[in-house]
């Protein structure tokens, strides 16, 4: 019966589906499995009795020995996972065809083997996990991209308005503790209404869509731009004074009047009214204080006339 | 309704046990790791879901935010041991087991797997250490993260675990010059505390 068992034991370990090899303290193979040699292509034969980095010199050789020694000095377990490390052996996987990746990934356990308190030898076990590694890697990417949807704006493709309140608090943090110069503005287009009521909503989307995009191509790297709803914008200047921020708001309302925007044969004149506001020691006291204080000076913007651009003072 | 919990003999036995796990713990590291490490007096105690976290803190005094690694061991007495220290303090922390990797510019590791390396190790030793007093070798599962940078009172999110009540036991780290400290924290549930008193009384009968 014992006999069985063993025999059956050792049949086990010879057909199980990841790889088993066992490792003296001087790092001799004592033991190769089945896994391993059709992966590996080198017989037990071949390894078994001779250090591991003689069948398999591109090892890492200080860090697998070193991880072997942990187990043999401290008689408990060490693991390696492919997201830290993707192989230990550079083994092909079943996925040739269909898989994005080189080498079949790994998640590797040295066990200790131990008899009366005394460690024998480390049982390394090798499984094959790229087809959860690409699974991971593939929601890491919709993860990403979500991410990247959650700050836009989907009309326009700017950040939109919760994305760019988290920069403008950020830079606002960033202002109060190191000082320097910030300052936003605010715009909004001229009688948008009207352009809806008259051409129709297609041609507003499309309006504001083509206005976006004239404007986001004039923006420096470190600025935001983004949507705040329907048609109104705001622009976050970083390091930027008064005086530099109303030449920005001068220069993106030309960009926006000087063009009329042409949908479907139509040309549609556009103009915007803008509000600048900058952030003051001791005087702004929140980033939401100086989206008002840009607000404030878009509407005096608006009660002087529209396509105008007023500083709040 | 009984709690599970130790009695005054039991606990006194697992103390002891402890101690004397602590001290081979850290000869064995201090030799793998070719520096003196000093483990601090465990420190044993029953605690509910609820409390867990107060006890915590105050057992390890941090109020920043903390790197946590965690690992799974079991035999019939299951658990898991959790490695915590300052997430300022992580780069001392790997610093133990970094020493032939930074020599070595064909083998680069990354800073996540020296600190599941040195979780690892630290954990590996302390909980095989006891458990080999209690005359078990427990299976170890593959270290996971917890976080990198996280408030020490979301360690244990109290509405989200099935425990009630768990057996605690602290034990912390210092190099030989004090610069910092990392902590180790066990935690077996109910039915291991069980388990926990069958082996200690066993242990106390063969006294």
């Amino acid at each position: 019966m014992n006999e069985l068992r063993h025999v059956l034991s050792e049949l086990v370990v010879e057909r199980v589906g990841f790889g088993i090899f066992v490792l003296d303290r001087d790092l001799n193979v004592v033991m190769w499995n089945r896994f391993m040699q059709d992966h590996s292509g080198k017989t037990a034969e071949q390894v078994i009795g001779k250090p591991i980095f003689m069948s398999f010199p591109e090892l890492p050789r200080v860090w697998l020995t070193r991880k072997v020694e942990s187990v043999f000095q401290l008689g408990s377990f060490a693991f390696s996972s492919w997201e830290q490390r993707p192989y230990l052996f550079k083994f092909d996987h079943d996925r040739p065809i269909t898989g994005g990746v080189d080498f079949m990934q790994q998640d590797c356990t040295f066990m200790p083997l131990t008899r009366e308190r005394e460690v024998m030898a480390v049982c390394v076990t090798i499984s094959d996990v790229t087809h959860a590694s690409m699974m991971q890697r593939a929601r890491d990417e919709a993860v990403a991209k979500l991410q990247e949807y959650a700050d836009r704006d989907g009309l326009t493709g700017i950040a939109n308005r919760r994305y760019f309140e988290l920069r403008l608090a950020d830079e606002f943090a960033r202002w109060q503790r190191y000082g320097g110069e910030l300052s936003m503005l605010l715009f909004d287009l001229d009688h948008f209404k009207r352009i809806n009521d008259e051409f129709g909503h297609l041609v507003g989307d499309t309006v504001l869509r083509v206005m976006a995009e004239r404007v986001a191509r004039g923006v420096r790297v470190q600025d935001v731009f983004g949507r705040f709803g329907g048609e109104e914008f705001a622009l976050l200047l970083p390091c930027t004074g008064f005086s530099d921020a109303m030449i920005v708001a001068e220069k993106v309302r030309r960009a926006i009047c000087e063009t009329p925007i042409d949908v479907q044969g139509t040309r549609v004149p556009v103009t915007a009214s803008f509000g600048g506001a900058q952030a003051r020691k001791g005087l702004t006291s929140s980033y939401e204080a100086l989206i008002n204080e840009a607000d404030a000076a878009l509407y005096s913007a608006k009660r002087q006339g529209r396509n105008r651009s007023i500083g709040f003072v | 309704m009984s709690e599970p919990a130790l009695n005054e003999d039991q606990r006194d036995a697992l103390q002891e046990v402890a101690n004397m796990a602590m001290g081979q713990a850290a000869t064995r590291l201090s030799k793998l790791l070719g520096t003196f490490i000093e483990l601090s007096v465990p420190r044993v105690k029953v605690v509910g879901v609820a409390e867990a976290s107060e006890t915590l803190r105050a057992m390890t005094g941090i109020t920043e935010t903390v790197t946590a690694v965690r690992q799974g061991f079991r035999s019939d007495i299951k658990g898991e041991a959790i490695v915590l220290c300052r997430s300022g303090s992580v780069g001392q922390l790997c610093a133990l087991v970094n020493d032939p990797y930074t020599k070595s510019t064909y083998e680069t590791t990354t800073q996540t797997e020296l600190i599941f390396d040195v979780a690892t190790v630290l954990m590996g030793a302390c909980v095989s250490c006891i458990f080999d007093c209690l005359g078990r070798a427990p299976i170890f599962s593959p270290p996971g993260m917890l976080g990198m940078c996280m408030p020490l009172g979301d360690v244990f999110q109290p509405a989200t675990l099935a425990w009630k009540t768990a057996l605690l036991l602290e034990v912390n780290f210092a190099l030989e010059d004090h610069s910092f400290r990392a902590h180790l924290v066990m935690l077996m549930a109910e039915e291991s505390i069980l388990h926990m008193n069958e082996a200690l009384d066993a242990l106390l009968s063969r006294l």
